[in-house]
């Protein structure tokens, strides 16, 4: 456990460094956020004003000491942009970003599982051969290609879903259902294109572990023994399948809760990728520093759970993982 | 007879297609290029103002159709060996042909705009009747004749010449043309003349036009220019980090390797895409700016790679000896170490020439790309989300020259590590 923790502690150390990196970073880059804000017809004394409410008269050691004060406190500062707490704006698209990035995950995941499973129970037949040249297919094609193009067959020319957005505009929906389709309807085809963008891995994966699986002697030996082929697959091949996998996941659903950035941008949803790029492009510093923490605490928190579940799995990892 | 037809004869027959149909184009190049050196012997100062990049991969186009034959040909008895008759080596052969000869494939410029109420989202296979104007230069001196051939072959993305028309109908006074409902009236002086008419002739948007009146051809065609160069620039740049830093990390161990194997960690862990956006929109986004984020970005897995063989490789007999013979850190890499690390090396390098070619096309739809001066495909397909209920064309193409790309490279990946490790995949 001791050396669990210790592993936690770099990753943390990690994310500190990055961010603290990172505040340096946006300060001497050239550009000066407080520009947007000034008119040239302002008093001088009034333009110093607003230069010291974002704080960026003040050397970079200073603002980067009071940044670290203020965010072992919790406080990120105040968005340049909104006008808010950093925390409270991050906090209002979590939400979303948590729901988008589950569910296209766990189509991913489960999808994947299961085609495979498919495909490999139709072993060397049409259905595998099509399967595996769709999935190499699939992964070549960018999620803002798939995304434009399913808008355009399903949006522009079927008007079946709507193209962008999370509700309609303007719905005063008081009934729980009735917004719950509203939201599901506007989501349906983000996430079907988030999840196309991770599905052909997954596939792969574990159509090759299983291919692997099935010819180990531990598998010929349980066959011998007449166990059955469901509790083959179940109890022994889908486990052993899992190891690695979960760690690829693991990585991947941090990646997906910083932002799925080009999906967001393609069906302009309210999500951390495209809260994050407009910080950096309105350059906005705390909210880009505030996204920043926040994207690589959720990156170490799935890893940290990842490596949970599959010690759970896998008990000897518990000595190889840590060391 | 499939044993026959291998990737170089295709090659052959794609340049021979070349040859048949773009004859004339090509005599006029080369009478370009000869005119063009007599200027160097004669006239230095005329021929350094008159060269540009456009005419240089013009001639460049030209020798390289006359090379390649000859060389295929003389190593004929080598390439006998290679022989692969999958679809993505076809499709690489295609790409390598389009990066080669893009200004003789296209015949208009990739940035050409006139006569925009006319040209504007023309949907595919669509052609526009162009009228030619009579320019005042004469063709008497040498320099003239020389101006005159360039701007045939060279293409430039403007030209006052020609006039982009509906319809037209001669007149007694003059010519009238309909341009998009207007009706224009020139006298028939302004005009060459053709057996006693006004020449006319007919330009083909083969893919389509997008919203500026721009050849979606053209674009497509010179975007492939960009999206390979940009990923084989970066590829080299993160092969050259990758390679250095895993070595160094690998050989000295202790403190390098610890402090390079975290920032490796940060750097894999951490969604990169927001510090190559961040970087690229606080430093600006040019061609070089892409290339230098992109080519940083992706050294992580080339070092673990590189890193792992190195710390096997620390032990073997031979590196010890090398080592203490008191060879340099560069020659004990490059003579010692990779010709081992060579293979998985090269096989990463592949798919990490995919990963770039991506990531470029992405940031060119976020508008961080090269810049608007280059045709790119991504920031094309962006352009026309706005047009996707008028014009699919412009996202069509465009789309499909990516997913090409990706998969050719993808499988071309798998083929190589599957040809340096066949049980890989038995």
């Amino acid at each position: 456990m001791l050396l669990f923790i210790k592993r936690a502690a770099t990753s943390v150390l990690i994310l500190f460094l990055t961010v603290s990196f990172l505040f340096v970073l946006v300060r001497i880059a050239p550009g000066d956020p407080s520009q947007k804000y000034l008119s040239p017809n302002l008093s001088p004394q009034l333009i110093e004003k607003v230069k010291s409410s974002f704080q960026l008269d003040k050397p970079i050691s200073k603002q980067y000491i009071s940044f670290l004060e203020n965010a072992f406190s919790g406080d990120l500062g105040i968005s340049y942009k909104y006008h808010r707490p950093v925390s409270e704006v991050i906090s209002e698209v979590l939400p979303f970003t948590f729901f988008f990035s589950l569910s296209a995950f766990t189509i991913q995941f489960v999808g994947g599982l299961l085609l495979a499973f498919w495909a490999f129970h139709h072993h060397k037949k049409l259905l595998d051969k099509f399967l595996s040249s769709g999935s190499i297919f699939l992964y070549a094609v960018p999620s803002f290609v798939s995304g434009v193009f399913l808008i355009y067959l399903f949006s522009v020319q079927l008007k079946l879903f709507p193209s962008s957005g999370v509700k309609t505009v303007g719905s005063l929906e008081e009934n729980f259902f009735l917004l719950a389709f509203d939201y599901l309807h506007h989501l349906f085809l983000p996430v079907v294109v988030l999840a196309l963008t991770g599905l052909p891995v997954y596939f792969k994966y574990f159509r090759e572990s299983f291919e692997e699986n099935q010819q180990k002697l531990y598998t010929v030996y349980l066959r011998a023994n007449g166990v059955s082929e469901k509790r083959i697959y179940l109890r022994h091949i889908i486990p052993n399948s899992l190891n690695s996998i979960i760690a690829y996941a693991g990585v991947d659903l941090g990646i997906l809760f910083s932002g799925a950035l080009i999906t967001e941008v393609v069906f302009s949803l309210p999500g951390m990728g495209r809260l994050a790029v407009n910080a950096i492009l309105g350059r906005d510093y705390p909210l880009i520093v505030g996204c920043t923490l926040t994207a690589g605490l959720l990156v170490i928190l799935t890893n940290l759970i990842a490596d949970l579940i599959r010690m759970k799995i896998d008990k000897r990892l518990v000595k190889g993982l840590l060391n | 007879m499939r044993n026959r037809f291998s990737v170089f004869n295709f090659f052959l027959l794609l340049l021979l297609m070349t040859i048949v149909s773009r004859l004339q184009l090509l005599v006029k190049t080369g009478s370009l290029l000869v005119s063009y050196l007599i200027f160097l012997v004669t006239d230095f100062t005329t021929a350094v103002n008159q060269f540009s990049f456009g005419l240089a991969d013009c001639f460049a186009s030209l020798l390289f159709l006359v090379i390649i034959p000859i060389v295929f040909y003389a190593k004929r008895k080598k390439l006998r060996g290679f022989k692969s008759f999958s679809f993505s080596s076809y499709a690489a052969a295609g790409i390598f042909y389009v990066f080669l000869f893009a200004p003789i494939i296209t015949n208009s410029n990739y940035n050409f705009q006139k006569d925009l109420s006319i040209t504007q989202l023309l949907p595919p296979l669509s052609s526009v009747n162009v009228l030619h104007l009579k320019s005042n230069t004469n063709d008497s001196g040498q320099l003239d004749k020389f101006l005159s051939l360039k701007k045939e072959v060279v293409k430039n993305s403007f030209d006052e010449g020609i006039v982009f028309v509906d319809s037209l109908r001669v007149t007694e006074t003059g010519v009238d043309y309909f341009q998009n409902g207007l009706k224009n009236h020139l006298p028939l002086s302004a005009f060459q003349i053709l057996e006693g008419k006004p020449k006319t002739s007919t330009k083909l948007f083969f893919l389509g036009s997008d919203e500026l009146g721009r050849d979606i051809f053209a674009r497509i065609i010179y975007g492939t220019r960009i999206s390979i160069s940009v990923g084989l620039c970066a590829v080299i740049l993160s092969l050259l980090i990758g390679i250095t830093l895993g070595f160094l990390a690998g050989l000295s161990g202790g403190i390098a390797d610890l402090l390079l194997s975290r920032l490796n960690d940060m750097f894999l862990t951490f969604p990169v895409i927001f510090f190559i956006i961040l970087v690229l929109a606080f430093f600006g986004n040019s061609f070089i700016s892409v290339i230098v984020v992109l080519g940083f970005s992706g050294w992580m897995s080339l070092f673990r790679i590189v890193k792992g063989e190195v710390v096997s490789l620390k032990n073997k007999d031979y590196f010890i000896t090398a080592n203490q013979l008191g060879l340099s850190g560069a020659r004990l890499l490059l003579k010692e170490a990779l010709p081992v690390i060579a293979t998985p090396v090269i096989v990463n390098t592949v798919f990490q020439f995919g990963n770039v070619v991506l990531s470029e096309s992405a940031l060119s739809f976020l508008g961080l790309g090269v810049g608007n001066e280059y045709p790119s495909w991504g920031a094309m397909i962006n352009s026309g989300q706005e047009y996707l209920s008028q014009a699919w064309w412009m996202i069509l193409f465009p789309g499909l020259a990516i997913v090409l790309t990706l998969i050719t490279i993808n499988d071309f990946g798998k083929k190589i590590a599957h040809y340096f490790n066949p049980r890989l995949h038995a």
